[in-house]
């Protein structure tokens, strides 16, 4: 007789009341030895200490791989990673990689598509059941 | 000569004070043993407390020459960790986890990071109130459940309360925390235990813990309720049931006969199964409202409003696809009637194809020259059916606007007079 209620669950978007910066993690791995590793021990030495301190938020975990190509994985909060192999890169160029990782929403890349919105249209959707219509 | 190795001696040369031991190295082997040996599992939620017993960490004096090659990668892990059920309130300052968590939820510097580390711990993991978040996540919970039904009725008033419960659930319940703590970046731990990083969120899948959230009466008849589906009216729900209007039952995941709820064929899948997820669910949520109390209890109440507007309350929630109607058009004539409205009568607006296969028709519902609501369907009794709940979400959906005040603006310092809120009469039908 009365009204029965339905159960659905809320949805949130990122930004919107609270932002959380999606790149939870940074892992760094270099090599003493190898001549590719030689910008990243450079990064290790002279921005990195920098750059974390300025990004709280993230974890860094820095680890030796030796005989391997450096390499900086973002990981997000919705479960990816993203790999980038900083090899003979300069420190500065490093750097820019690692923006890139903490900008990253973790998300596949995909081609752009319209926008999707969770907003119902302020306009309304045209109807052809509405109005005068049109004589042809 | 052999060397004596002091764990091989008798208990009668270790009871014996030897008042001179033959070399000083024995003596602080002796002393260091019997150190470790006497450890026993005490720990201090205070800073204070934590001053007269620290607990033994592993330094270079009691490991052996083997452990120094590869020294633990956590040098604050004391020797006893893995015999605690959950990591110690000091371990929380040197875990990089914890501190991201911490910065990237902007908390204030004033929440310890040892305050966020307990509220990692589910009570299923440490039974122990002192050290688990079942306090914080009780005092989360009300503040989160106060902000939220307070919205509710402020921007909603005429909600019928099934509805309202709905709605409180679809915020504050916890599939949405569940789903906000993951948003968070909260990684869960394999298994709850001393040894774990703080910075991950303890729960165990065994035992679920009996943690007290909320508020609500155990009813007599919980099992009639639950196996024989008795009917359970809306007002006996406000006063004994949960902040959600469910049901208030201690047996989590157990049937209430006594015996474990057996996962069907249909509920394992490569999540696990069903009572694991719900379970895995609880334990986020639970520590989502554990942060909650936390910046309660070291910000206060500004804080945590805040807090929980930008976590909780601005999740996006559609009030209207909540409404389950039975019969629309009787409930619309007795609003009509009570209102003292002109009774409701459905016109057809307009029409295509009525002979085809996909007729649609556009129907309205008018009170005298009122229209009331809209539908369109395939059907003449669908389009009217279809129109009049619009009519009836269209009242019961009224707002006075999204700048309404709430009583807990009240709260602060030079507020202005409060004005009365609107208050609705109630359902048109109600249960």
């Amino acid at each position: 007789m009365a009204i029965k209620a339905l159960q659905t669950i809320s949805t949130g978007r990122n930004g919107v009341g609270a932002f959380i910066l999606q790149c939870k993690r940074i892992d760094i791995h270099f090599c003493d030895w190898a001549g590719s590793s030689k910008g990243m021990n450079g990064f290790i030495k002279s921005l990195l200490p920098k750059f974390a301190a300025a990004h709280p938020q993230i974890e860094f975990v820095v680890s030796p791989r030796p005989s391997k190509h450096p390499v900086a994985i973002g990981h997000y909060i919705n479960g990816r990673e993203k790999a980038i192999c900083v090899r003979n890169m300069e420190p500065y160029q490093i750097l820019k990689k690692l923006e890139l990782l903490r900008d990253a929403s973790g998300e596949k890349l995909k081609v752009t598509k319209p926008v999707q919105s969770i907003n119902e249209s302020v306009r309304g959707i045209w109807s052809p059941y509405h109005g005068n219509g049109m004589k042809v | 000569m052999k060397r004596l190795r002091v764990d091989r001696w008798t208990g009668q040369l270790l009871v014996a004070s030897s008042s001179r031991p033959a070399t000083p190295g024995v003596a602080a082997a002796l002393r260091s043993r019997r150190c470790l040996s006497t450890t026993t599992t005490t720990r201090h939620q205070s800073a204070v407390a934590a001053e007269a017993v620290a607990p033994i960490y592993e330094n270079a004096e009691n490991v052996a020459p083997s452990d120094l090659r590869f020294p633990p990668l956590d040098k604050t892990l004391p020797a006893n960790a893995s015999s605690l059920p959950s990591p110690l309130p000091e371990r929380a300052l040197h875990s990089p986890k914890l501190a991201a968590l911490h910065a990237r939820l902007t908390l204030s510097p004033k929440i310890p990071l040892q305050t966020l580390a307990r509220a990692l711990v589910d009570a299923s993991a440490d039974p122990n109130p002192q050290f688990n978040n079942s306090n914080l996540a009780f005092v989360g919970q009300t503040l989160i459940n106060y902000h939220a039904s307070e919205w509710f009725m402020m921007h909603y008033p005429r909600l019928p309360m099934e509805v309202l419960y709905a709605a409180m659930k679809g915020l504050g319940g916890d599939p949405s925390l569940n789903k906000v703590a993951m948003s968070w970046g909260i990684e869960a731990a394999a298994a709850p235990g001393g040894e774990v990083d703080p910075g991950l969120l303890q729960f165990s899948l065994e035992s679920t813990g009996d943690s007290i959230l909320g508020f609500g009466y155990k009813r007599s008849e919980v099992n009639k309720l639950q196996n024989s589906k008795w009917r359970r009216g809306v007002a006996s729900r406000v006063v004994l049931d949960n902040d959600f209007g469910e049901i208030v039952s201690r047996n989590f995941g157990v049937k209430h006969d006594g015996e474990e709820a057996e996962p069907t064929e249909k509920d394992i899948t490569s999540y696990g199964n069903a009572v694991k997820r719900a379970i895995s669910q609880k334990a986020h949520a639970n520590c989502m409202r554990a942060v909650v109390g936390a910046v309660y209890t070291h910000c206060g109440r500004d804080a945590v409003k805040s807090f929980i507007k930008a976590h909780v309350l601005s999740r996006t929630i559609d009030l209207s696809k909540l409404f389950e109607f039975k019969h629309p058009t009787l409930e619309l004539a007795m609003l009509c009637s009570r209102e003292e409205f002109e009774p409701p009568v459905a016109r057809l607006l307009s029409e295509t194809g009525r002979l085809s296969r996909t007729p649609v028709f556009v129907v309205g519902i008018y009170s005298g020259k009122d229209k009331l609501g809209e539908g369109s369907g395939a059907s003449l009794e669908q389009a009217r059916w279809k129109a009049s709940m619009n009519a009836l979400k269209a009242w019961y959906l009224y707002s006075p606007g999204e700048d309404v005040r709430m009583p807990s603006d009240m709260l602060e310092e030079d507020a202005k007079p409060w004005e009365p809120a609107y208050i609705d009469i109630g359902e048109i039908i109600s249960r």
